[in-house]
């Protein structure tokens, strides 16, 4: 298979993942966990938008559109989430969000930053009685120039940090998911889990859990698993 | 959605390709090469795209720390765009075609002079008008070979693509989930399990 084949083929990946993170974060309350990042909240909120073709969209908005009727009926019908806004809780950041899945790119991130904030943007002083009088506006001197650059590359350096934290937290999923989707684990665990959870059927989140885990990481599930017995 | 202020909406592509040792000086020669130079009415090109301050889309004369924030590579992407008004084209070549008409005593132009006519036409109302400007925020974290650009739309995507392989002689690879994957590692039977995979039903199969 060619690259490109590789690449356009296989964009409903992006939507299966969207989707993945719909489905373990409305049976695991909102609440989801990667190994390198411990428990956080991620939902979806504001909008949510299914298709299946260009013709066959379904844009539902609201506080909670994930939990709309006409979200599972659209997935019944064959369609896909092609983005959602998205709302994280982790460490310092309380964000939202929106995922565009067949790009995997994001937007409106909005980060708490402490730095570069509105109300530290550079203000150019005019002093009214030098243009009264033609003369010229003092230029800021290099010290003052150079403080401002510092400044303004120190906000960016924050930003991208930050923003970094969030593409390795959503990196981080997609990797699990990867090691589900390109596994066994996909039709034994999850696609059952996942056509019971569209058909509003009742779901054991805890065996589905303990499947997911297993697949994830083999070694440290028996290990719980061994450590459970023991105790008993 | 820019880079330095406010919520960032941006499109992710991946260099291919290794840095030369010297890149910041051979990259900021190449960036001042292809920096934005400013649609003037007679020149033939509707439109232009070049490199300017991030952020400032009129700052063209580029220093070395307006583009380099550490290990990033800080740029705005603007494009210059000759915009006239439909109504005011067509008015002006009702003029002209009038005035041409009469001072040749014909009552009909040829196609060819209809075109030549436009062009002059336009390129006068290019010196009343000024074109429609407009730039992005680029940010290239050269440590992880990823280029962050503040713009989802195709059309400014494949332009900057265009323009940065002309400026550096790499080549960009928009994100996608099979490029995150291959970038995130996938196992030799993860990469076969990839090129099989078909989407999934939610449905069970009927019968």
């Amino acid at each position: 298979m060619q690259l490109v084949d590789r690449i356009e083929k296989r964009r409903f990946v992006g939507r299966e993942f969207l989707l993945w993170l719909w489905f373990e974060s409305e049976i695991f309350d909102g609440t989801l966990r990667t190994k390198e990042h411990g428990d956080f909240g991620l939902w979806i909120e504001r909008q949510l938008v299914l298709s299946a073709s260009k013709q066959e969209v379904t844009r539902i908005k609201g506080s909670y559109p994930a939990g709309s009727r006409e979200a599972k009926e659209a997935l019944l019908l064959g369609k896909l989430p092609d983005a959602a806004g998205l709302h994280l809780s982790w460490r310092e950041h309380e964000t939202s969000f929106s995922i565009k899945a067949e790009q995997m790119s994001l937007a409106g991130l909005a980060l708490k930053t402490a730095l570069g904030g509105e109300e530290d943007a550079p203000v150019i002083p005019i002093d009214p009685l030098l243009a009264k009088r033609g003369g010229k506006a003092k230029k800021p001197r290099a010290k003052d120039a150079a403080a401002e650059s510092d400044e303004e590359h120190e906000a960016f350096y924050e930003r991208m940090r930050l923003t970094r934290e969030v593409e390795g937290l959503l990196e981080a999923l997609f990797r699990d998911f990867l090691a589900l989707r390109l596994g066994p684990a996909w039709d034994d665990v999850v696609v059952p889990a996942l056509r019971a959870w569209v058909a509003a059927s009742p779901i054991d989140a805890d065996t589905y859990r303990a499947g997911r885990d297993a697949a994830l990481s083999p070694s440290e599930s028996r290990s719980r698993a061994r450590k459970k017995r023991e105790a008993v | 959605m820019p880079a330095l202020k406010g919520s960032l909406t941006y499109s992710r592509s991946f260099v291919e390709g290794d840095l030369p040792d010297d890149f910041r000086e051979r990259f900021m020669k190449a960036i001042r090469l292809r920096a934005m130079k400013p649609l003037e009415p007679d020149d033939d090109d509707l439109e232009r795209s070049g490199w300017c301050r991030i952020g400032e889309p009129f700052e063209l004369d580029l220093a070395y720390d307006d583009v380099f924030y550490n290990e990033y590579i800080n740029l705005g992407f603007r494009t210059d765009r000759w915009v006239i008004p439909g109504p005011m084209l067509r008015a002006k070549m009702r003029e002209a075609e009038a005035a041409y008409l009469a001072k040749k005593g014909r009552e009909r132009l040829s196609k060819s002079e209809k075109t030549e006519l436009k062009a002059l036409v336009s390129k006068k109302l290019r010196r009343q008008l000024a074109p429609a400007t407009r730039a992005f925020d680029f940010s290239w974290s050269t440590s992880e070979g990823l280029v962050r650009f503040f713009s989802q739309s195709a059309r400014p995507i494949a332009s900057m693509t265009e323009l940065f392989q002309r400026t550096f002689g790499l080549k960009l690879v928009p994100e996608a989930p099979y490029t995150l994957a291959a970038r995130l590692g996938m196992t030799k039977p993860q990469e076969a399990a990839w090129q099989e995979l078909e989407v999934t039903l939610l449905t069970a199969a009927e019968g």
